[in-house]
């Protein structure tokens, strides 16, 4: 070989090469090496499996003897061909079809079932074929759909009824086999499947999820990157239609619940005219017993919004723990009424069976929502269908469980309650029941500050206190000064609620003071303070106060509504000789009423005053006006604005009512001043009542321009008032 | 014996093994794993310079004790899955050890090892490292981080259908877990992991149906199976029959499937083959043989739709039974065959396994070999032919070509130009080889019509 004097050139793919034989060539043994000239090609297997003995030695047995050795080939480990039962399993011959077999794109599914019945599966089979017919494919249909229908949790026993449609007792058996089959499976699912992928990057690296999809990166040729910005931009698209398809379907479902709702209400309004219920006491009947429920079933049912609520509660602290509670059937005034209205229809129209629908929901849900990456953390908040727990069980923990060997009473009605329900027109009197009003205790005589009374298990009397920014000064209060009016009267009069955030606004020392002074005010004029009492002895209830006595009840329910919040609530309960109003001192007299509903719009808050008073129907004796039968006056004069922090003073005109032993309705607005300033703005008079000549004519005033005057004078009280504006506020004057 | 010393997991030591022959070898093995089943201990050692396929659980009395080796120190190996006792020691270690005496550090060792051995052939080194060569040939285009170079842990790349690197090795896919698989007629064993589910792992027997291959925990479920699946050919369009022989074509993203069915199955057989994503963007041409009772499959190969290197096949495989009765040369011919059709070259993807590479090299040297005999001289003139249309003519990969040419030694520097010689023995063997080769592809009976997916959206 002679030695290579010369650099070769590079081998050129396009250059013709003239082949040889080697016997042309004798003097081949000249021929170069070319090592450095051509590169060596890589073999395109991994270097150090390149290295293994057996290809090795392969490698050179084909090199040496130009074609394969027997025994120089690589190993393998055996395989057998010699399945004896082949044949018999898989039965029936084919032949073959002329053409190329063409498969169609559709129709490879016949919709068998995935599950393959086991020799287990086939003793069971065999024990229930005693008893009755069922074949292997149904079995196997059934539990395939039991097992695809238990993603997540195991399918329940009603939910598999629904879902199988079979004969009781074959399901039964069949699903508690599976339940214990399922047990015992090492699997996930009995129908073995290959693990899928978590969307959460955990199953990355396990080495049994195969198959992941392809959607972390698109797959652009040349990395195209705006390719990959509208691939980013069309899933998300796809994703918010998805979600839109969701609210759509939650929409139709409100709307069929709506349009269920109507009917039902029609069909109640024609029964109604048949059985002749025009006064509504059949209607009343049957529905009471119905309304208790409403509001505790309320929390179960909307979950997530009450627990928006409960955020809310917090906000506005107590002034909306006050609120509403009375969830009367027929006061629609509240809007949050909608909320509790609409779940007990739910709850009523499908008591049993609120998860089944659960189930379907999320997977519509589910269905419209294959392609959202990163949106696993967002789930439906409905709950998952196999939870019948959490849907029947609201109270979990606390739930109020029956025990064995107790004997449990029906709730006292006592006569308090009876007489409200069944004397709809007091529709406002119920819901004194749940105020807060300033209470004392007589026993230990004390002054418990805000509190109202409830019946608890077995009738026992709770008493619910609340706190208030008025603690303070209520603890100042020497509770013997009230302690006689309080033995004395023994009807339920109810004083002031005052909102936390209000008396919040009433800052500092000087608001203390005018507090104090207000306060000595009451105690002067005797105040009136609920007690917890048994209500039969109301009847004779004498007034022995000097200040005309409150026998009967004047409800004058004010309530403040603006836009700001729809469903918040306040409720103020005035003593009778003193409405202490913190926007407004307003002094209302109302003869008879029974139900006065003064819609004032103030400025620009579109708040709304309702001021109701609801009473018998016993025309009373009024001082100022007086009229029988069905007549109703209504004046309400509001004072005006008295200082800055307590923007209230009354010029009070003051009434003397006789004194009547069962209900009447009656304010009777005590005279008090609080001229804290003197340069307080002269009481512009609010004349806010108006006659009704029937007595459920609702009279509406808009006295805009009289409570615009009063913003405009102070600026305090506006700022009092938009602490009221922010919820509803609905006062009771007793 | 065993039962005084603990023999533990990275333990070495001679494992007694039968060869071809049947004679008994005691070759150096690793052991990778260690269980106890009732009353005795079984050891899963890895042959050291043996292929994986042929690592096996062996008994106590197959372990030659006198000269095991402890783990060295220096197995500080990051565990990179987190997983406890994972223990990824990767063939290049192996390696490296197997031909060092002494414990150096691994890394340098490996690259003046691999330089001893291939006579300074430092590019050679580096072009044999799939991982690199890949990048280094999207060059500076090629934004795609899936190569972690930031050291976090990332997915594998999307593109083709084998592991470009050992990083996502570990001890659970180091080590079988099917212990036998029966298909039809035959009962294979598995050479590798495949990612069955993992109950069933643990069945003496896995049962695949024959035709849709569903696996199936018992032969009661098969049966049950039967009557449920009237497949008696693999789901798809048959595009091509001569014979016996036929092909069916199979789409990844239509028919998942019977797609993903057949990956569990090749990666029994597919060391490097990755089932890390999904089988949308890949073609399955599976290959069958008729009998009365149906199609049965032979081996397939699978190809990207679209593929940006020029691969034409991505996995390719022989079912065991069928393996060396020149099925897979049919498969390979069938392949360049369809690149014919589409008018293009190609070249399975990398890396090709120690079978794949001989069958290739033998399916490119008598591919070459049969051109090059071919060749008449036309008046009087030597023949004559540039490598760029022999890649023409058969479809084969320029670079193919040349590897193949340099592999046989034709290539010859000869008074100043590049020639082509054909030596006796090479002559002689090819003909000797030609005339054991019965299975053809007959480009008649070919009925395909190449699809243009980039225009089909995707996929």
């Amino acid at each position: 070989m002679s030695k290579l004097s010369f650099r070769a050139r590079a081998l050129d793919a396009a250059k013709p090469l003239p082949i040889y034989r080697s016997r042309d060539l004798p003097d081949l043994k000249d021929c170069v090496s070319i090592n450095r000239a051509v590169p060596q090609m890589p073999t395109g297997m991994e270097k150090e499996e390149e290295l293994e003995h057996h290809l090795q030695r392969a490698i050179s047995a084909q090199q040496v003897f130009r074609e394969k050795k027997e025994n120089m080939v690589i190993p393998v480990p055996e395989a057998e061909s010699n399945i004896t039962y082949y044949d018999r399993l898989y039965k029936g011959e084919l032949k073959v079809p002329k053409q190329l077999i063409h498969i169609q794109p559709l129709g490879l599914d016949n919709e068998q079932p995935d599950y393959d019945m086991d020799s287990e599966d086939e003793t069971l089979l065999n024990r229930l074929n005693r008893k009755m017919e069922i074949k292997p494919l149904q079995f196997e249909t059934m539990v395939d759909r039991l097992e695809k229908a238990s993603a997540n949790q195991l399918v329940s026993l009603p939910e598999a009824k629904l879902l199988l449609n079979e004969d009781d007792y074959l399901l039964k058996s069949v699903y508690d086999y599976w339940v214990r089959k399922r047990k015992n499976c090492r699997g996930p699912s009995l129908i073995p499947q290959i693990k899928q992928e978590k969307r959460d990057g955990s199953t990355n690296n396990d080495a049994y999820v195969a198959f992941r999809r392809r959607t972390e990166k698109m797959q652009t040729r040349k990395n195209r990157k705006n390719d990959e910005a509208s691939y980013e931009k069309m899933l998300k698209l796809r994703r918010e239609f998805s979600r839109t398809v969701t609210i759509l379907e939650m929409i139709k479902r409100r709307e069929k619940s709506k349009r269920e709702l109507l009917h039902l209400t029609l069909e109640v309004v024609e029964k109604r005219y048949l059985l002749g219920d025009f006064t509504g006491e059949v209607l009343n009947e049957v529905t009471v017993p119905l309304a208790e429920k409403p509001v505790y079933t309320a929390p179960v049912t909307l979950t997530n919004g009450n627990r928006h609520k409960a955020e809310l509660k917090t906000k506005t602290g107590l002034m909306h723990q006050v609120s509403i509670k009375d969830e009367f059937p027929f006061d629609c005034v509240r809007p949050k009424k909608k909320y509790s209205k609409r779940d007990k229809l739910y709850t009523q129209r499908r008591p049993g069976r609120p998860p089944s629908q659960y189930t379907v929901n999320k997977a519509d849900i589910k269905q419209y929502d294959f392609h959202s990456s990163g949106e696993e953390d967002y789930t439906p908040p409905l709950s998952p269908p196999s939870e019948p727990d959490e849907e029947n069980d609201p109270d979990g923990l606390f739930a109020f469980r029956r025990k064995a060997g107790c004997q449990y009473l029906s709730p006292h009605m006592d006569q308090n309650l009876g007489v409200l329900w069944e004397h709809p027109e007091l529709a406002g009197m119920d819901a004194l029941r749940h105020r807060h009003s300033l209470t004392a205790l007589s026993l230990p005589s004390r002054l418990v500050g805000l509190g109202r009374r409830r019946m608890g298990r077995g009738g026992r009397v709770i008493l619910d206190r609340a706190s208030s920014g008025l603690d303070v000064v209520l603890k100042q209060l020497d509770p013997d000064a009230f302690a006689s009016p309080v033995s004395r009267t023994r009807d339920i009069n109810r004083l002031v609620a005052q909102r936390a955030s209000m008396s919040s606004g009433v800052s500092s020392a000087t608001a203390a003071s005018s507090f104090a002074e207000i306060l000595n005010n009451i105690q002067s004029l005797r105040w009136h303070c609920f007690r917890p009492r048994p209500a039969q002895h109301q009847v004779n209830e004498g007034s022995r106060m000097g200040k005309p006595s409150l026998d009967g009840r004047v409800t004058s329910s004010l309530l403040l509504n603006t836009k700001n919040n729809g469903s918040g609530g306040l409720s103020f309960t005035a003593g009778a000789d003193n409405q202490q109003l913190v926007g407004k001192t307003s002094e209302i007299f109302f003869t008879s009423a029974q139900c006065a509903k003064c819609t004032l719009t103030s400025y620009g808050l579109h708040s709304l005053l309702q001021c109701s008073s609801t009473g018998t129907s016993r025309p009373p004796h009024s001082a100022t006006l007086s009229h029988s039968g069905a007549g109703i006056s209504g004046r309400v004069s509001s004072s005006g604005i008295g200082g800055p922090l307590l923007p209230t003073h009354s010029s009070s005109s003051l009434q003397s009512l006789p004194n009547h032993r069962n209900h009447v309705s009656a304010v009777s607005p005590a005279h008090h001043h609080h001229s804290a300033q003197p340069s307080a703005p002269s009481p512009s008079a609010l004349k806010l009542a108006t006659v009704a000549t029937t007595l459920d004519h609702v009279p509406k005033v808009t006295p805009a321009s009289t409570i615009s005057n009063l913003a405009r004078e102070n600026h305090e009280p506006e700022r009092l008032l938009n602490g009221i504006s922010e919820t509803t506020m609905a006062m009771e004057v007793t | 014996m065993a039962d005084n010393v603990d023999v533990v997991e990275g333990c070495r030591l001679p494992v007694l093994r039968k060869n071809q022959e049947n004679e008994d070898e005691w070759p150096l093995a690793e052991i990778l794993s260690v269980k106890e089943i009732p009353g005795r201990k079984l050891y899963y050692v890895h042959y050291i310079d043996f292929n994986k396929r042929l690592d096996e659980w062996v008994t106590p009395d197959r372990l030659d004790m006198k000269k095991l080796q402890f783990p060295k120190k220096e197995a500080k190996t990051p565990t990179k899955n987190g997983l406890p006792g994972s223990r990824p020691s990767s063939p290049e270690r192996e390696v490296v050890s197997a031909h060092s005496t002494a414990g150096y550090s691994s890394q340098t060792l490996t690259c003046c090892n691999s330089k001893l051995r291939f006579n300074g052939t430092a590019r050679r080194l580096m072009a044999s490292q799939p991982g690199r060569k890949r990048k280094a040939n999207c060059g500076g285009t090629d934004e795609d981080s899936q190569d972690s170079s930031d050291g976090i842990p990332s997915a594998p790349r999307m593109t083709g259908s084998l592991v470009s690197d050992r990083s996502h090795d570990d001890i659970v896919t180091r080590m079988k877990n099917i212990d036998c698989i029966e298909l039809g007629r035959h009962r294979l064993k598995p050479w590798y992991f495949s990612p069955y589910p993992q109950e069933l792992t643990t069945l003496p027997v896995l049962y695949l149906c024959e035709f849709c291959l569903k696996y199936l925990k018992s032969l009661k479920c098969l049966q049950r199976h039967l009557t449920k699946c009237n497949l008696r050919h693999p789901p798809g369009n048959e595009i091509y029959r001569k014979g016996t022989i036929s092909f069916f074509e199979i789409d990844g993203r239509k028919n998942k499937t019977y797609s993903q069915n057949l990956c569990l199955l090749a990666k029994c057989f597919l060391d490097h083959k990755t089932l890390y994503y999904d089988t949308d963007p890949f073609l399955f041409y599976v290959m069958t043989e008729y009998d009365s009772k149906g199609f049965h499959i032979v081996g397939y190969f699978s190809k990207e739709k679209e593929s940006t290197e020029d691969y034409n096949v991505a996995c390719i495989l022989t079912l065991p039974p069928y393996q060396r009765r020149g099925y897979g040369k049919l498969l390979i011919e069938f392949s360049y065959e369809l690149s014919k059709v589409e008018g293009k070259t190609g070249t399975p993807e990398k890396p090709l396994s120690d079978l794949g590479l001989l069958s290739y090299r033998s399916y490119w040297s008598q591919t070459i070999l049969e051109i090059l005999m071919d060749l008449k001289p036309d008046n009087g003139e030597r023949p004559q032919i540039t490598i760029n249309e022999i890649s023409e003519i058969t479809s084969v990969k320029k670079e193919d070509v040349i590897s193949t040419l340099q592999y046989l030694n034709l290539i010859n520097y000869y008074k100043g130009q590049y020639i082509l010689t054909l030596s006796e023995d090479i002559v002689d063997g090819h003909e000797r080889a030609m005339q054991k080769r019965h299975l053809r592809i007959d480009p008649k009976c070919l009925h395909f019509t190449p699809k243009d997916w980039s225009k089909r959206g995707k996929w």
